[in-house]
């Protein structure tokens, strides 16, 4: 095939998809309704579970979302994990809670030798 | 494309319109258009509909070449849409792409399952619905079409896929390949072929298509 009949047959061709092209190709109108209704379908069944899914979460996840979900929740298991180990391990200067438990109960008189009568007299 | 969003009825029918009837939907990108319809959006549906409903079913019916067969894969790409909506990554793919890849594979699966017609009907592609050329023209265009029609069903599948992509539906090379998910060079290479076949399918009716006087 020459150079020549190649540009013809080209050309011949763009000429069909050239019609082809303009042959505007309308979308049938059962069809159209029926992508339509599928729409509708997919999107409720969609929504239905989305709403489920948010109903059956319970009172647990409300009160995460309350307490400002996971990363307030990290915050909070360190703050009570740093509580029970300074419990555990206290720094010195901190009393040691073992110490303190095994004290004896002792009474102090903070009034000594006053007699309340001496400090509360009455009138007259 | 000025084939998009024409959507119409058989002549006489009551007309079902999916096509916008303006305002900002339809200004909005397919991307932003999935995301409302994941999040309720009714209109959303209506957009997508005229937009990439017949995009959908022209590319359907020039690889089947059969009009029910058409309608059944355009319907079942679009529900998969619908369904996929939810899960859609705004900007790491095109809408139409993925649908265009998706009927693609939807009509080798019904050659694979033996579903495809053997005969093509020649009402498969309706007349242009806009008044234009005249009625000589639209006539002689009309069995254009029909005689490529006829010679793209010749095709191997790939290379009928290749050839109305690029130029029918007027897709880049790199889009093609992506929908394909094959390297440009075997989309070239496929759309060469193609041409060639159709062109030799072609050469005996000239002068019946009008071409006699060049």
């Amino acid at each position: 095939m020459t150079m020549v009949d190649k540009d013809i047959e080209d050309s011949i061709l763009e000429t069909h998809f050239a019609a082809a092209r303009c042959a505007n190709t309308v979308l049938p109108a059962g069809l159209a309704a029926r992508m339509l209704a599928d729409a509708d379908r997919v999107q409720a069944e969609s929504l239905r579970v989305g709403e489920g899914a948010l109903a059956g979460a319970g009172r647990w996840r409300q009160l995460l979302a309350l307490l400002g979900g996971w990363p307030a929740m990290g915050g909070l298991a360190t703050a009570c994990a740093a509580g029970v180990w300074i419990g555990v391990s206290p720094p010195d200067f901190l009393p040691d809670p073992v110490g303190l438990m095994a004290e004896q109960n002792s009474s102090v008189n903070l009034l000594d030798s006053y007699a309340l009568s001496s400090v509360l007299p009455e009138d007259g | 494309m000025a084939r998009a969003g024409i959507i119409s009825g058989p002549p006489g029918a009551r007309g079902v319109t999916a096509a916008p009837s303006g305002g900002e939907d339809a200004e909005l990108s397919d991307d932003a258009l999935v995301a409302l319809f994941a999040n309720g959006d009714e209109r959303a549906a209506r957009v997508l509909t005229a937009r990439l409903g017949p995009k959908a079913y022209s590319v359907a019916l020039r690889v089947l070449g059969n009009r029910a067969e058409a309608e059944d894969a355009a319907q079942e790409a679009m529900l998969r849409l619908w369904r996929m909506a939810p899960d859609w990554r705004p900007g790491e793919a095109q809408v139409s792409t993925w649908l265009y890849r998706v009927v693609m594979n939807l009509c080798l699966d019904r050659k694979r399952h033996g579903k495809r017609a053997g005969a093509v009907p020649l009402d498969a592609v309706p007349d242009p619905a806009d008044p234009g050329p005249g009625a000589a023209e639209r006539m002689q265009d009309g069995a254009r079409t029909d005689a490529l029609q006829a010679a793209l069903l010749t095709l191997p599948e790939r290379q009928r896929q290749a050839v109305v992509l690029r130029h029918i539906e007027e897709l880049s090379n790199p889009e093609i390949a992506g929908i394909m998910e094959i390297s440009v060079e075997a989309v070239e290479s496929l759309t060469a072929r193609g041409k060639r076949t159709l062109a030799a399918a072609l050469a005996g009716r000239q002068a019946e298509l009008g071409y006699d006087n060049g």
